[in-house]
């Protein structure tokens, strides 16, 4: 048995027989794994508010040869979601973290770039400030998981995009006026220079501004169907923040 | 073809859709059955089916019911002008064993749960709002799980129900009693400094 003690972020938990929870957590050190936290359904007294979703925490497990699932020995908390007030929209900004990053990692791989605009996001995230967080992450998920086509030219035709770009769920990539798919969407001039921006600056850059939901909207329509293309699935959390207005 | 007869393969499958239930529990007690009194099993089949055949939701709180309006909602010793809200209906049993509550309650049947697509359409609250919207409250309690989603629900209902008149409360979180500061987490211990209260 090889123990193992790392940051980690839970991602989601599901009751596992009569009173264990299944973990999905990520992990520093190894990425994503699953565990059995024994007993945790029942009894809250080891692991505390620690197997929130987005909880950072200091987590030691047990990884077993030729099994899946580790054994989840002890959660030390290191920053809980909890600890700011918690509205609906914040919660659906955390709960889109959570199903999109439970979806896109492959296990035991270690990603730390994502890792770290994880904690960036979800320090931010906070109740009325939610907008920014989400847009920098669903354009940066795209980006460092290699999906995020080219911002500044057109798919078909490689002519620089310089004033408004179109996208469609069907197709990968921007275009321009001229090559655009019929029923496609528009992504404003504005949008397109903010996700340029945003490729090259950290997320505290933006944070001066106000960001009603109206801002980017297009620009998170366009990120959220390059993840929801990849994956082959609707994200949940997703459609709950386009009807609260992302 | 199944390892056992067909009446006791169907048991079998019924049983390991219960919460908690692996397909080998499902067949232990399938075949505690098969051994038990014939009268028993019987009583076991009658009950289950009167469960669903008379058991119905208060049509003003929700709560699982065999007379609509339900026992607490008609008892005229309760303070009917107090609403405790809460999850499920199973969190009413826990909150009427402590004896320190008398007013009336107010069951969600869940709470908001983005990523389970649960919105407040999917959520009982309509009967909430209208029962503040009628006046003929005095305070609202939100006893819903501090939990990601059920502080999401509760600060969702608190913002719902600001214009009307009623005192709106949530329920206090913080070191469980017996239980040792040491070994309280942080948010635990944060939310019981903040809630603290003078001693008379």
């Amino acid at each position: 048995m090889i123990s193992h003690q790392s940051e980690a972020i839970v991602l989601r938990t599901w009751p596992f027989q009569e009173a264990d929870l299944l973990v999905s957590l990520f992990t520093r050190d190894l990425g994503r794994v699953r565990g059995i936290a024994k007993s945790a359904l029942r009894s809250r007294r080891r692991f505390g508010g620690t197997l929130e979703p987005m909880t950072w925490v200091r987590a030691t497990y047990a990884e077993k040869p030729r099994q899946e699932l580790v054994r989840i020995d002890q959660f030390e908390l290191l920053a809980s979601p909890l600890a700011q007030p918690m509205d609906y929209l914040r919660a659906a900004a955390l709960a889109f973290y959570a199903e999109v990053l439970d979806n896109v990692l492959p296990d035991h791989d270690p990603q730390d770039a994502i890792f770290r605009l994880t904690l960036t996001v979800v320090e931010q995230t906070r109740a009325g400030t939610c907008w920014l967080p989400v847009t920098y992450f669903s354009l940066w998920m795209p980006r460092l998981l290699g999906w995020l086509p080219a911002l500044d030219r057109c798919t078909a035709c490689a002519a620089p995009l310089e004033e408004a770009a179109y996208f469609h769920s069907g197709s990968d990539g921007l275009f321009c006026v001229e090559h655009r798919v019929p029923n496609s969407s528009l992504l404003t001039r504005e949008s397109l220079a903010l996700a340029q921006n945003v490729e090259r600056a950290p997320l505290s850059t933006f944070a001066d501004g106000p960001w009603p939901r109206q801002r980017a909207q297009d620009l998170r329509r366009f990120t959220m169907r390059i993840l929801e293309r990849h994956l082959e699935r609707r994200l949940n959390a997703a459609a709950v923040l386009s009807q609260l207005g992302g | 073809m199944s390892r056992f007869a067909e009446p006791l393969s169907r048991l079998i499958d019924e049983l390991s859709k219960l919460p908690g239930i692996g397909r080998k529990s499902a067949q232990r007690l399938a075949f505690h059955l098969l051994r038990t009194q014939e009268e028993d099993a019987v009583a076991l089949a009658e009950a289950i089916r009167e469960l669903k055949a008379h058991l119905c939701l208060c049509s003003i709180c929700n709560n699982v019911t065999e007379l609509d309006p339900c026992a607490f909602c008609t008892n005229p010793t309760r303070n009917q002008r107090i609403i405790c809200v809460v999850e499920e209906p199973s969190n009413i049993a826990s909150i009427e064993k402590t004896k320190r509550y008398a007013g009336v309650y107010h069951v969600l049947h869940g709470v908001l749960s983005p990523l389970h697509s649960i919105g407040p359409e999917q959520l009982r609250m309509q009967g909430l709002l209208d029962r503040a919207r009628a006046g003929m409250v005095d305070e609202i309690i939100l006893a819903t799980n501090p939990t990601t989603e059920g502080e999401a629900t509760a600060m969702y209902l608190a913002n719902q129900l600001r214009e009307f008149s009623a005192r709106i409360t949530r329920i206090a979180t913080g070191i469980p009693a017996g239980a040792d500061i040491e070994y309280a987490d942080e948010i635990t211990l944060a939310h019981a400094m903040e809630g603290r209260h003078a001693m008379e």
